[in-house]
């Protein structure tokens, strides 16, 4: 099992190696930090020289990827132009606690919310419930998740306006220890809500997609056949085996985690990667973009690696050597 | 009954597709968006640009059913223009993700080795780095223009099509109308393009019309975050953009462009089920 | 091979069987009836579409909810169609138990075979502890002759050929000692050499349970050794029963014959050519008016525009009933040699 990991992780080294680099490729030709210069009046030749060796201007951008990637290794993002010069690894690391703050509570409630879900209307396939729930995904997989975010902001706002009552903040984050647990609560359910729904209406189909190939599966009718109670052959027979294609689903879902938590973030005022990243490529601030590329595409990375490892676990079909 | 085995495919499968209510109600309702948005602003009396000093930043009224903006446009005529554009740019990405997507999918499909092997390393590159990353750094250099962000979009959801059709591609090669077909002496292209590529038309058509509405939501998302489309071409992404300072006081202005959104990319959804249960009855997808 | 004169153990009265598809409604089983008694083997062969396994899968009410069962059922004197679920599933796995047709995708993967014998144990007695039920489990393995059973007992079903997963299933079928086992094609998915391995190792089981089978099967070489009695269905209708030298040597139903005919048999002169009955099943939607193998039959009349009822042949042997379906069955088998000049057997 380990060797397998190992051998999957290096593998995907090339490939890291290639998207890093097509994206530092592109910041970098992206703008000229020294048109800056060309206006600024007041800057002396000394500032500069100092940009230029800051970005290693004068070394060609293959030299500059590498020796991004030697101190990539040992963990060295270098400084972030456009947060005072900051250590750009220690701005994504704050940044990504507080997408954390996000992503974990979303990402553990959508599996619970589109497991139950997807089981209850495979199995009351047809059923009223079931058509409501497989409209309502449709609609979920519809709506781009900005819209639904600007709705419940504004449907929050309007509850302001009218009634006076606001049991959720629009805007900004709090946290449990400045502002305490109730405020913290508060902030955090609308930008929660809004990834829920919407990673759940599509998931929830994949979900009831698996469950339903299990339901009419043979080994279900087996298992009725000797006699074994109803929630047993669903749970125990079929939840089982539907599990195993979700867990691939789910690793992808943690990439559109990523994703929907971006947009998410710049509505609703939360200081997390997505606006940080948005604002990087906007100034082409190269070690903070390079710093949160790395970042996501790790993790992302491992969670695909965790997926087929967990896949392996459960279907004793596969067995990694 | 018995008249099932006379019809032909296409009558089967308009037949199929008719029982899907949605999707049929879908047609319509695309239909009266696209003539909305393309004749609509023409029956206008605002013009795109027109400013009215009268009626600064308001609401839905008789005058302006969609409320007018803070320097006094006209908002549904803005709204309107906006969709079209909007539509545009979705129809292209999904024209030149299908057709990419198709040649580059065949191919790896019939001749796998090295074309299929570099379509696999294109796949796993686009899911290691974040998609989403990358279409922001390219959509930020390259994007402001509407062809620019369609060409930029659909280069990064092309794998997701050539992949489908690979996998048609494979299957249907090694069936024996092929074999019957080289046996014959057919040239490959023949083979490919008037053999096979007519028995993937069904997966190619139905993932090309759910690729709309994913083009649309990229689309909007981008000019939303200001890295795609950027104004003054307005496209209901931007719209929205420009609107969500007032959600305050006028909601409807970012809404509205919204609904918009979510409207045609239902239809579009609704319509690639339809599609799916016509021209792929055994899909199995419930 | 015994049989009874006893009560019976199963009977099934006028049981009929409708679904409601987008084509509207499709009859797969139309007032069958027949009973198996205690210990016997009863074979049921037809073609696909026949109606055989929706039969069997109507005793055992592991139809869908969407289908229409009517009729009556009597297991051991009880009534089973309408017995509330909590009470059938007390008979589902222990009274009655059911062996499918492909093991592979009947039994669980993800689940190693012990496991899934253990379940089916536990779940008819909760005070069977864990190794005892393991015991038995390795027991049952023995009895179906799976070697090294107790490697065997920890594999999963993939880890298993195909001959070993059907002895597992049927080895968890009898776990609880059914007194009816009902197994549904057990051997069409299966290479013709391990077939004859696992009817024998019904035959032992039955032998060491005492159970009465119903062999479901299109095959009717496959039964001519282990059958009591031949029940031929056809187009959801029972077309012929009797015991199976009866049905074999005195047959009175062109359907049976024809199916005899095209048995190919070691036995049969080397230049007697094998002969497909001409054309298909009916499709359970649009079944044929009047008899429902008309369009098929050799020797079909104006009178077979009506259906024919089931009959009674006269004469049979005693104890030993002899029904067929056919308006000329008293001219059988000679009509049908007459009309096919390669002769019916």
């Amino acid at each position: 099992m380990l060797a397998y990991a190992t051998r999957r992780i290096l593998a995907t080294v090339p490939l890291l190696l290639i998207g890093t680099f097509i994206i530092y490729w592109l910041t970098a030709i992206s703008g000229d930090p020294l048109l800056k210069f060309a206006t600024c009046t007041l800057c002396d030749r000394s500032a500069y020289d100092r940009i230029i060796e800051l970005y290693q201007l004068d070394r060609p951008i293959p030299v500059r990827y590498l020796n991004w990637v030697l101190g990539a290794i040992q963990g060295d993002f270098g400084p972030a132009i456009s947060q005072g010069m900051a250590e750009a690894s220690a701005v994504v690391f704050d940044r990504t606690l507080n997408t954390a703050r996000l992503a974990v509570p979303a990402f553990l409630i959508v599996v619970v919310l589109a497991v139950t879900i997807g089981v209850y209307s495979a199995v009351n396939q047809y059923s009223r419930t079931d058509y409501a729930v497989t409209s309502l995904s449709f609609l979920g997989i519809s709506l781009p998740t900005f819209v639904f975010a600007l709705a419940l902001q504004a449907g929050a706002i309007w509850l302001l306006n009218t009634t006076g009552w606001r049991p959720f903040y629009v805007t900004g984050m709090r946290t449990l220890a400045s502002d305490g647990l109730l405020d913290m609560l508060r902030s955090h359910a609308l930008p929660v809500l809004t990834l829920v729904i919407v990673i759940t209406a599509g998931e929830s189909r994949f979900q009831r997609a698996a469950m339903l190939e299990v339901i009419n599966s043979d080994y279900i009718r087996t298992a009725r056949a000797k006699g074994l109670p109803r929630r047993t052959v669903i749970l125990k027979h079929g939840l089982r085996n539907a599990l195993i294609p979700m867990v691939t689903i789910w690793a992808l879902d943690f990439a559109a985690l990523l994703g929907g938590s971006l947009v998410t973030e710049t509505i609703f005022g939360w200081p997390g990667l997505g606006p940080l990243f948005v604002g990087a490529v906007s100034v082409q601030d190269l070690n903070l973009v390079m710093a949160v590329v790395m970042l996501t595409s790790v993790l992302v990375i491992v969670f695909n690696l965790l997926a087929d490892l967990a896949y392996g676990w459960l279907d004793p079909r596969i067995r990694y050597e | 009954m018995r008249a099932n085995a006379a019809r032909g495919f296409g009558r089967q499968a308009w037949d199929r597709f008719r029982r899907h209510r949605l999707a049929m109600a879908s047609i319509v309702v695309l239909i009266l968006l696209a003539v909305a948005f393309i004749v609509g602003p023409m029956l206008s009396p605002y013009a795109f640009s027109d400013q009215d000093f009268t009626a600064l930043n308001q609401g839905p009224s008789l005058a302006h059913p969609f409320g007018t903006d803070p320097i006094g446009r006209d908002l549904m005529v803005r709204t309107f223009v906006g969709g079209r554009y909007s539509l545009r740019i979705a129809l292209l990405i999904t024209v030149i993700t299908t057709l990419v997507g198709t040649v580059i999918g065949a191919a790896a499909g019939y001749f796998g080795g090295a074309v299929s092997a570099a379509l696999d390393q294109f796949i796993n590159l686009f899911l290691i780095v974040p998609s989403i990353v990358i279409l922001i750094v390219l959509a930020s250099r390259y994007g402001s223009a509407p062809n620019a962000i369609a060409v930029v979009i659909a280069l990064l959801i092309w794998p997701s099509l050539a992949r489908v059709v690979r996998g048609s591609f494979l299957q249907y090669k090694e069936q024996e109308f092929v074999l019957a077909a080289k046996a014959a002496g057919a040239s490959t292209a023949r083979i490919m393009f008037r053999h096979i590529l007519p028995n993937t038309f069904g997966p190619i058509i139905v993932n090309a019309t759910l690729l709309i509405g994913t083009a649309i939501i990229l689309e909007s998302t981008l000019s939303f975050l200001g890295l795609g489309v950027r104004p003054p071409v307005p496209t209901l992404g931007n719209l929205i953009a420009e609107a969500k300072g007032a959600l305050q006081t006028k909601p409807s202005a970012a809404l509205i462009p919204g609904a918009f959104i979510v409207g045609v990319t239902l239809c579009a959804n609704f319509i690639g089920d339809g599609l799916r249960d016509a021209l792929d009855p055994t899909s199995g997808k419930d | 091979m015994a049989t009874g004169a006893a009560a019976p153990l199963l009977e099934v009265e006028d049981l009929a069987v409708a679904f409601r598809t987008d084509d509207g409604v499709v009859e797969a089983v139309d007032g069958v009836s027949f009973e198996v008694r205690p210990g016997e083997t009863l074979a049921v062969v037809g073609e696909s579409g026949s109606g055989k396994s929706v039969t069997a899968l109507a005793i055992m009410r592991l139809l869908p909810r969407s289908a229409r069962i009517t009729g009556r059922v009597t297991f051991d004197g009880r009534s089973l169609l309408e017995l509330p679920d909590e009470r059938m599933r007390t008979v589902q796995g222990a009274d009655i138990a059911m062996v499918f047709q492909d093991p592979m995708t009947a039994l669980n993967p993800v689940f190693r075979v012990g496991a899934q014998i253990i379940e089916a144990i536990q779940v008819h007695d909760a005070s069977v502890a864990d190794e005892d039920a393991r015991e038995r489990a390795v027991e049952l393995l023995t009895l179906v002759g799976i070697p090294e059973p107790r490697l065997r007992v920890d594999a999963y079903p993939h880890e298993l050929s195909g001959g070993m997963r059907q002895r597992a299933m049927i080895a968890m079928a009898i776990s609880n000692r059914p007194r009816l086992l009902i197994a549904d094609e057990p051997t069409t998915a299966l290479d013709v050499t391990i077939q004859a391995q696992v009817m024998e190792v019904i035959a032992d089981v039955q032998e060491a349970t005492g159970a009465a089978v119903m062999l479901i099967t299109h095959d009717l070489g496959l039964v001519a050794g282990t059958a009591d009695r031949i029940q031929v269905m056809y187009g959801g209708r029972i077309f012929e029963s009797a015991d199976t030298d009866t049905v074999f040597y005195r047959s009175r139903n062109p359907y049976t014959l024809g199916l005899m005919a095209s048995i190919p048999s070691a036995a049969t002169r080397t230049s007697r050519r094998l002969e497909p009955i001409p054309g298909s099943p009916p499709s359970a939607i649009a079944l044929p008016s009047g008899c429902v193998f008309r369009p098929r039959c050799a020797i079909a009349t104006e009178a077979c525009l009506e259906p024919p009822a089931l009959i009674t042949v006269p004469g049979a042997a005693e104890g030993a009933e002899h029904l067929t379906r056919c308006h000329r069955a008293s001219e059988l088998p000679g009509a049908l040699l007459a009309a096919s000049p390669e002769g019916a057997r």
